[in-house]
């Protein structure tokens, strides 16, 4: 990674244009202030995909905006939600319907954990939208951006799956590990892991020779 | 004297929170120092918020991840040991005192593995193993909160009369194939041979086994050390964006067995939830490692 590109971290309002999106690039870090959009229900995405499809709105419009696969706490007491605190899940049990999600709904943000597969960074590259890695076990710090919930639908789901928007203030920091212009850090890193194997089993036998 | 099960009880229930709110004091040890290594800079950045994080969790008591996992637990039972009470529903009355009082609340991960259906609850939860130790007169309770987002990437599989380069190459390959999903830098346990309920066993006690203990069998040991080494050079880096520590620890066991090999592969994340005690005899609860 490119030692000057992580020095400085990027403050991001959301809702963000194309043009400030498709200027990010890959191993840039970066906060989202705003509001933000979260979930981590299969049947959650299901339902937006198809609501995408169909051109059907949701209750919440995210175009311009942020979708995360962050799940999410939110204390319930006397008709007041408070989010408790969220953290990244794993993205790519999501990628039958995250390009659906973002070519029908426009969010400019996605993000989680762990990227997601080569027809999402296409999308992804397509629509001007970069996806973000969340800091997996990163709770305490990540939940300092919380501010409050907008909204919430979905309530027949549990707490997690819910379509939940939050207030976050300076939400990460997070690295763009996707971006606009098709690069995708997990597709580089894991190619890369691929071509090193050969001189990494040769390195091995000679360990092993040597006992 | 007996061991009352309110004390199996309490003490299930107490494992279980200390993991969720605090990592390991020689997992943080070895991040810090893998941090000072590391000479990519966004991993720096990422190893840098992971102690920040399990730092801030531990200060304020709050869940270092939200994914709480499924509970296991892990008895080891002295043969002289005594018992009143009931011992498996201890663990799972446990597992419910810990959901009824902990704070922050825990989200609900039990899920029913063909409906999907989410709970608190569910058959065969707390996932419970019993070792026997003999002539001990003491037992000792392991909680492993075990989230899937890493688990997943565990494997096994069945090999013919295999070398020790085919079984390295076998765990290279697993852990190829998860790439950057795990929330790396892991904890890698090989189980070899067996049976393969016994390989994955050993696999997974491998992968609790506390760092800086190779395995005293020179073969295993060398094994143990090449596969870090190979594993941290595949490059895949912290959160897997890149960077030099992949892998905390590679830690091997194995079982003679027949010649059809059995080998499996558990992963433990970064914050490398094991929490363990021990329970003597006149009730008395030893804090083994946290």
């Amino acid at each position: 990674m490119n030692e000057a590109l992580t020095t400085a971290v990027q403050e991001l309002t959301l809702p963000l244009d194309e043009h400030r999106v498709r200027a990010l690039s890959v191993g840039q870090l970066v906060r989202l202030s705003g509001k933000v959009t979260v979930s981590i229900g299969i049947p959650t995405h299901q339902r937006m995909a198809e609501a995408a499809l169909q051109g059907q709105p949701l209750p919440v419009d995210i175009r311009g905006g942020a979708f995360l696969h962050l799940s999410t706490y939110v204390r319930e007491s006397d008709g007041v939600c408070e989010p408790i605190y969220l953290n990244p899940s794993t993205s790519t049990r999501y990628n039958a319907w995250m390009p659906a999600i973002v070519r029908g709904l426009g969010p400019r943000i996605v993000g989680g954990k762990g990227g997601l597969n080569a027809e999402s960074v296409a999308t992804l590259q397509e629509c001007g939208c970069v996806y973000l890695s969340f800091l997996g076990g990163g709770s305490p710090l990540l939940s300092r951006a919380l501010r409050g919930v907008h909204s919430m639908h979905w309530t027949e789901y549990i707490s997690q799956f819910r379509l939940l928007t939050l207030d976050v203030q300076s939400l990460g920091p997070a690295t763009v590990a996707i971006d606009a212009q098709g690069q995708s850090i997990y597709q580089s890193v894991g190619e890369r892991a691929k071509a090193r194997m050969p001189a990494i089993l040769e390195q091995m036998a000679k360990a092993r020779a040597l006992g | 004297m007996p061991i009352d099960s309110d004390t199996i009880q309490s003490v299930s229930a107490l494992l279980y929170e200390r993991a969720l709110k605090k990592i390991p004091d020689d997992t943080r040890d070895v991040l810090a120092q893998a941090q000072k290594r590391e000479t990519d800079a966004t991993a720096r950045h990422t190893i840098m918020m992971m102690v920040e994080s399990a730092d801030l969790a531990h200060e304020q008591g709050s869940l270092v991840c939200s994914d709480v996992g499924i509970p296991t637990y892990s008895l080891k039972i002295g043969t002289r040991v005594q018992f009143s009470g009931q011992v498996r529903q201890a663990i799972t009355d446990g597992f419910a005192e810990l959901v009824a009082n902990i704070q922050p609340p825990i989200l609900k991960m039990v899920t029913h593995p063909l409906t999907h259906a989410r709970s608190y609850a569910g058959k065969d939860i707390p996932i419970v193993s019993y070792e026997l130790i003999d002539d001990a007169d003491y037992m000792d309770i392991v909680c492993s909160p075990k989230a899937m987002g890493t688990g997943r990437w565990e494997a096994a599989e069945t090999f013919v009369y295999p070398t020790i380069e085919q079984a390295e190459k076998y765990v290279l390959d697993v852990i190829l194939r998860a790439g950057s999903q795990p929330c790396l830098p892991i904890v890698v346990g090989v189980g070899i041979g067996g049976t393969l309920d016994h390989a994955t066993k050993l696999a997974k006690e491998a992968m609790l086994r506390p760092h800086g203990q190779a395995n005293p069998d020179p073969m295993m040991a060398g094994m143990e050390a090449r596969l870090l080494a190979a594993i941290n050079q595949m490059g895949l880096g912290a959160m897997g964006t890149s960077g030099d520590c992949s892998a905390m620890a590679v830690n091997v066991e194995y079982s003679a067995g027949h010649g059809f090999v059995p080998i499996a592969v558990s992963l433990n994340c970064w914050i490398n939830r094991r929490t363990a005690a021990r329970i003597h005899h006149d009730g008395r609860v030893e804090m083994l490692y946290e």
